[in-house]
């Protein structure tokens, strides 16, 4: 793509989600939604095959129909309450049609179907995008609306979201399709929290950011999109295999690294709100998605995986420089002892 | 009848925009838009709003859709499908049909509409009257607001224009 063309549809991309996170009238976030959809249509199509444009022609799908029922919720607002600041909703009806309208956005149970398919079709960069920026915008909007929340059917969204993330990511061997699902139960965690505590969505959103750059940022690295290809990281870069272990142990939020920080935030506020049953089922279904992760590690930093001769003597024309790993490494694991810190972020 | 004109002219409004929902060829279903513009400036124009009224004929049908008319000119197939060519577009066309009809019903046996919430008629646009400069109707002050307090909205709206262009260029392009 021309790239004076492309640098102007990623800016508009980023305005997008600006206007999202700083319009006080709810038309202007709408608007901003719809740019920000329109703009990220050619970037999901960078590579030009059928499987791209199957792709990025079901994001558009899903997320036009989230936009016109987001509309909808709007409208049913304005009709009764008179005006079009976004402070709370102030119809029941509104608030579950724009619940579910951002969790078509956000991609959670039971609107999760999209995202492993388009992450799937789509290049690993664009599929960075797709799973990090893509999700600030919703979230930011869930967060303002947050006092007017139905609990019920919130709490019903995330930890089904939780399930299906780790369930349907057992089945896989590609990696997209593992970020996808690993994408799914995060949100699930983050909305968990969000009627409680708003604070800790922030949070959660802020690491899992971290640690999903990171790991994309790894597969870039070593070009690799299956597991297979994954497990051949010892013939290519040695170091790169201790650090996807550890992110992915991180991802997993496994104490001492900083994805156990939100985890344990999340349940001591559930847990202070006298809801025990919910965090414990939580925790437990996050335990599926650590199995798929400690598999990919297993396979590839724990074990020199089999493989045929040819494998074995791997070369490349020259190493991808990433920019920002060391730094994003070192934040997706070594947060946890600055958890005391979380009181800056009310 | 006059006094359900607005409700007649919103049922010819739905069961066009069903018209090319149901997707005949491109061509059929510009010929439904002109229609669904004209009843839906005529609706505006029962609330009062003379001047919106007259920007969706000219605008939108005569500038818009005419672009849209030429270019699907241009693009067509040689056996358009029609309404009644194909067995899906007729038993979806029907189906909206139908659904309109049982709506139509139920809004003429209660006063109001009660499915998800209730609706039972909207307001007209507020007419104010300075005593020296004469009458200002509501909808011409709001487009008179949108270039002038409403500024980020054209900027913002433009630029959405501009990168809709560019995207449907880069996508058409390909590789």
């Amino acid at each position: 793509m021309n790239p004076l063309i492309f640098t102007t549809i990623l800016m508009t991309v980023l305005l997008g989600t600006m206007i999202v996170m700083m319009s006080s009238h709810w038309l202007m976030i709408w608007i901003g939604f719809e740019m920000n959809l329109l703009a990220i249509i050619p970037i999901l199509m960078k590579k030009y095959n059928p499987r791209t444009m199957e792709a990025s022609t079901k994001y558009f799908l899903t997320q036009a129909t989230a936009s016109m029922l987001l509309m909808m919720a709007i409208i049913i607002n304005l009709m009764h309450s008179g005006q079009w600041t976004i402070t709370k909703v102030f119809n029941p009806t509104a608030s579950i049609i724009m619940t579910s309208a951002l969790a078509m956005k956000l991609g959670l149970t039971p609107f999760h179907f999209w995202v492993p398919e388009v992450t799937q079709g789509i290049s690993l960069t664009s599929g960075l995008i797709l799973l990090t920026w893509q999700k600030l915008a919703p979230m930011s909007i869930l967060y303002q609306i947050s006092p007017s929340i139905n609990l019920n059917i919130l709490l019903t969204m995330a930890v089904l979201s939780i399930l299906v993330g780790g369930w349907g990511g057992l089945n896989q061997t590609q990696l997209r399709k593992i970020m996808a699902y690993s994408s799914i139960a995060h949100m699930g965690w983050m909305t968990a929290v969000l009627v409680y505590n708003p604070t800790l969505t922030m949070l959660n959103m802020l690491i899992y950011i971290m640690m999903t750059l990171t790991m994309f940022m790894l597969f870039i690295h070593s070009s690799s999109t299956t597991t297979l290809s994954l497990s051949h990281t010892w013939n290519k870069t040695p170091l790169t295999t201790t650090l996807i272990l550890i992110t992915l142990l991180s991802m997993g939020g496994l104490p001492p690294l900083s994805g156990f920080m939100p985890k344990w935030m999340i349940i001591q506020e559930l847990t202070k709100n006298s809801s025990i049953i919910l965090p414990t089922l939580m925790a437990i279904m996050a335990l599926l998605n650590l199995y798929f992760y400690m598999r990919l590690t297993y396979s590839t930093s724990l074990t020199m995986f089999p493989s045929t001769n040819n494998m074995k003597m791997k070369w490349q024309f020259e190493t991808k420089r990433i920019t920002l790993l060391p730094p994003l490494i070192v934040m997706s694991s070594l947060l946890l002892p600055l958890t005391p810190m979380l009181s800056i972020l009310d | 009848m006059m006094t359900y004109i607005v409700f007649i002219l919103s049922v010819i409004f739905v069961v066009s925009f069903v018209g090319f929902s149901s997707k005949p060829s491109p061509i059929y279903g510009g010929l439904v838009l002109i229609v669904s513009g004209g009843v839906g400036c005529g609706i505006i124009m029962n609330f009062g709003g003379s001047f919106l009224g007259l920007m969706v004929f000219l605008i939108y049908l005569g500038g818009m859709l005419v672009v849209f008319g030429y270019t699907t000119a241009m693009a067509t197939e040689q056996y358009p499908e029609v309404w009644v060519s194909n067995t899906t577009v007729m038993g979806v066309f029907l189906l909206g049909l139908l659904m309109e009809v049982m709506l139509v019903l139920y809004v003429l046996k209660s006063e109001e509409v009660g499915v998800v919430f209730k609706f039972s008629g909207v307001g007209d646009w507020a007419i104010y009257d300075t005593g020296d400069s004469g009458v200002f109707s509501e909808e011409i002050m709001g487009v008179a607001a949108l270039y002038s307090y409403g500024a980020w909205v054209v900027i913002v709206t433009g630029w959405s224009l501009l990168v809709g262009v560019l995207v449907i260029l880069e996508v058409t392009r390909g590789g």
